[in-house]
């Protein structure tokens, strides 16, 4: 324990420990199955953990001003069903559309929680519920299909540059942008305040409503770019399929890219490497040849070994 | 009260030092049986501390205490509950959505035969707050929920709560009340002063208190306290209040206006406000602040004064009055709206409330003021760091580390890059300070003092609300004085030749 502990207060600890954390898991499954370690690897990783990815950043923006969006993943999934029904009529401009939608969904999200102070947790509860019937209802519980631009949308996932699809770079590019939004426009600094000390952003002036406002409005956004990436992937979109799941994988992501829990820590780079890891895992337990039953016994252990070697110890007693 | 019991309390010899402060100094007493002791002082004369160690939330570096005859060393204050100290605080400390008999058995170590197979008894529970509430003799439902109560009547079960202490064997409770009667309004005082007659017959009291008629009124003895030493004991019968002031504050009584610069006196004011009222906080509040001039508002720590000086700020509601900022009367008026206008806040609550602690020093300075450091919404990071760096070394912010989170600093070095976050504004109009040296040692004073007159000499208003009276007389161009919410007088250092410390004391008690 006393080196663990070493280990996460050298200072730098937290922006090297998600990178070194994928690429050692993709070594030891190396180990098992070289196939892992060439092209093959790389494009199974990558293509599994766009669209976690695209959530895991959403989620680490809100993480970051001290709130969470447990209704994320169901915008996505409503912004996947809206896409695959408008994109055969109207292409691009469908797109454009629902992201713009999604974003005004995410910005309700935030200006309910700076002028009601319903605690997010609770709040997001709510809305995700109301979005789950939202796509139910949209879709009439059935799968859409993709007809007419079908490849205007599945080239981003069919395409690649490095055996990387477009889809996964989507999330990279989000990745730098919001990394540059947080460490260098004055709005991604008063988020950061806003996460490390409310009262204290307050008495500094920091429209902290609109913080939040804006907070959850990048987390709509993006969670509609995470819409594209699944119906990219799919060429279909349903409430059931695939993307009903993302909300827990992308907290995990986010957590085990660094992004502190009770706020004012994220790194979007490393949400990259959080996201690769947390897809990585089912991936990895197969390839290892663990039972199936067994698999999210492990995923769990794992999960909180991660999160536990690359959280830094900033916050000292207190625990959440 | 024969000499066969031992004392309730005897200290020998304490001290308690924080740093370079030593904020109890050689303190040595005693208390016996049902004697009531008032314990006053100004803020920061170390009763605090003092208390904190008979709580056993402090420990003394030096001496002895003795409760009941038995060395007491304190680690918790459940220590201190065990041997017999129930202390009330200052903030009420109880669970609001629990009833009265839940926050007492909650203070209850022993909770023999509270519980019944693993539940909660509620009989006896219920049968045991009643009969604690019947001792000190007040009628209350032990079933009520607390915050339904009126505010006397949750001190009451505080004091129900204190008084549940077990001093074991035939030792006597000693009971602590942190200023009782601060937020109390006059009626509600006298119920209190009838309760603490009452606790008499079974305990020992220990009355914190800055309204020395009280003090007076209520106690068998008064002790006094300046900078962390026992300056008084005395019994309440034949001492004045006046005798009570010199032990209060420092041996010279007056003090002449020292040469202050020529500060022009300009006609138009900063910021005025006219009649400023907050219902049960503050009322009818009016003064001016002057560019170039230092405004001290004085007062005990329940004299309103901190609330009003948020009201300016837009950080505190107010419902009656106006604030005019360069002669504009300001509406809705908020946090962001004073920023703009050029006023600054320094809070007391530095760590809660004055810095982004987990952030760096750059990060802090750029915070409200960029200034060159950033253009329009992008920031610059390379003059960011510039300009931290020039903050740091003009105020000498050890260590000298731009980068290192602020939280890791010493509180001092936490206020200059407090005040540096201020100062980095190009067009500052009134700069506000609530308690701007409290914990801070001598030469960081210096250093934040001599910032705040720098910042004054360029024009701005400043006020200020000192730690001490000194603090005041030192800095201040004008003196207002603060008593329950109202603003009780007024001297223009400018004009007055001599001002007695005492008198200003006598203003605020």
């Amino acid at each position: 324990m006393a080196f663990l502990t070493k280990l996460r207060e050298f200072s730098a600890w937290h922006t090297v420990a998600p990178p070194l954390v994928f690429f050692a898991m993709l070594l030891v499954v190396g180990v098992f199955n070289s196939n892992y370690l060439g092209p093959l690897g790389i494009s199974i990783a990558t293509a599994s953990a766009a669209p976690i990815l695209l959530v895991a950043l959403g989620q680490s923006m809100v993480l970051n001003i001290g709130s969470i969006d447990l209704s994320n993943a169901a915008i996505s999934l409503v912004g996947a069903i809206l896409l695959a029904m408008t994109i055969p009529a109207f292409g691009v401009g469908a797109m454009i559309a629902v992201l713009a939608l999604l974003t005004v969904i995410g910005a309700i999200n935030g200006l309910i929680l700076a002028y009601t102070h319903v605690p997010s947790f609770a709040l997001t509860l709510g809305t995700l519920g109301i979005l789950q019937t939202t796509a139910l209802v949209v879709s009439g519980s059935e799968t859409i299909y993709l007809s007419e631009n079908r490849e205007l949308v599945t080239t981003l996932y069919s395409a690649k540059l490095f055996y990387i699809p477009l889809t996964f770079w989507m999330g990279v590019v989000v990745a730098v942008a919001y990394w540059v939004l947080l460490r260098l426009t004055r709005v991604g600094q008063n988020m950061t305040a806003v996460g490390k000390n409310e009262s204290g952003a307050i008495l500094s002036a920091i429209p902290t409503k609109w913080v939040k406002v804006i907070a959850f409005a990048i987390s709509g956004f993006t969670g509609g770019l995470a819409g594209i990436a699944i119906v990219a992937q799919a060429g279909s979109a349903s409430a059931s399929g695939l993307g009903s799941a993302l909300l827990l994988p992308g907290i995990a992501a986010a957590l085990v890219g660094g992004t502190s829990i009770s706020g004012g820590l994220t790194n979007p780079l490393n949400v990259v490497f959080g996201a690769l890891t947390v897809a990585f895992v089912p991936i990895a337990i197969q390839a290892i040849g663990f039972n199936a039953a067994a698999q999210s016994l492990v995923y769990g252990i794992f999960i909180i070994a991660v999160v536990t070697l690359t959280t830094t110890r900033t916050r000292g007693l207190v625990i959440k | 009260m024969t000499q066969a019991y031992p004392p309730v309390l005897k200290l020998t010899r304490i001290s308690r030092s924080f740093g370079k402060v030593k904020a109890v100094n050689n303190v040595s007493l005693q208390i016996d049986r049902g004697e009531v002791i008032g314990l006053t002082g100004e803020n920061g004369a170390g009763k605090s501390t003092l208390l904190k160690i008979l709580a056993g939330i402090e420990r003394p570096d030096e001496g002895t205490m003795e409760i009941n005859g038995k060395v007491a060393n304190f680690r918790s204050p459940n220590d201190a509950f065990k041997a017999g100290v129930g202390v009330v605080h200052q903030e009420q400390s109880l669970f609001t959505n629990l009833s009265v008999a839940e926050n007492i058995e909650q203070q209850n170590q022993s909770r023999m035969g509270l519980e019944r197979f693993g539940f909660q008894n509620w009989k006896r529970i219920n049968a045991d707050a009643a009969a604690v509430l019947k001792k000190i003799g007040v009628n209350l439902d032990p079933k009520a929920r607390v915050g339904d109560l009126s505010f006397v009547d949750r001190q009451m079960v505080e004091i129900a709560r204190a008084v549940c202490v077990e001093p074991g064997g035939d030792g006597t409770p000693l009971i602590i009340l942190d200023e009782p009667t601060a937020v109390l309004e006059q009626a509600e005082v006298e119920v209190l002063e009838r309760e603490i007659l009452k606790l008499k017959k079974f305990a020992s009291v220990i009355f914190v208190s800055h309204r020395l008629d009280e003090v007076l009124r209520i106690c068998d003895r008064v002790l006094v306290m300046r900078h962390g030493v026992l300056t008084s004991d005395r019994s309440t019968e034949g001492v004045t209040k006046d005798e009570l002031f010199k032990a209060m504050v420092d041996d010279a009584p007056t003090v002449s206006t020292h040469a202050r610069s020529s500060r022009p006196i300009e006609l138009k004011p900063a910021i005025e406000v006219q009649g400023l009222t907050m219902k049960g906080k503050f009322r009818d509040i009016s003064f001016a602040a002057y560019p170039g001039r230092i405004t001290a508002l004085v007062g005990t720590n329940g004299s309103g004064r901190g609330r009003i000086m948020r009201a300016l700020f837009g950080a505190e509601e107010f419902d009656g009055g106006t604030i005019e900022v360069a002669g504009k009367p300001v509406h809705n008026w908020s946090i962001r709206k004073a920023v703009a206008a050029g006023l600054a806040y320094v809070p007391a609550e530095r760590k809660v409330e004055g810095m982004i602690g987990g952030y760096s020093g750059t990060r802090n300075i750029a915070l409200v003021h960029p200034g060159e450091a950033a253009r329009g919404q992008i920031l610059r990071p390379g003059k960011m760091a510039e300009t931290a760096q020039s903050w740091f070394d003009r105020l000498d912010v050890n260590p000298n580390n731009i980068k290192q989170p602020l939280d890791q600093f010493s509180g001092g070095n936490q206020q200059k890059v407090v005040l540096a976050k201020w100062l980095n504004s190009s067009d500052l109009k009134v700069l506000m300070l609530d308690h701007p040296l409290r914990g801070l040692d001598v030469g960081v004073s210096q250093a934040v003092n001599a910032e705040i007159r720098k910042a004054c000499d360029h024009g701005t208003a400043v006020i200020l609300i000192p730690d001490t009276i000194e603090e005041a007389l030192e800095m201040a161009d004008e003196i207002i004085v603060l008593r329950d919410g109202q603003l009780s007088a007024r001297h223009d250092l400018s004009v007055a030749s001599d001002l007695a410390i005492k008198e200003i004391v006598a203003e605020m008690v």
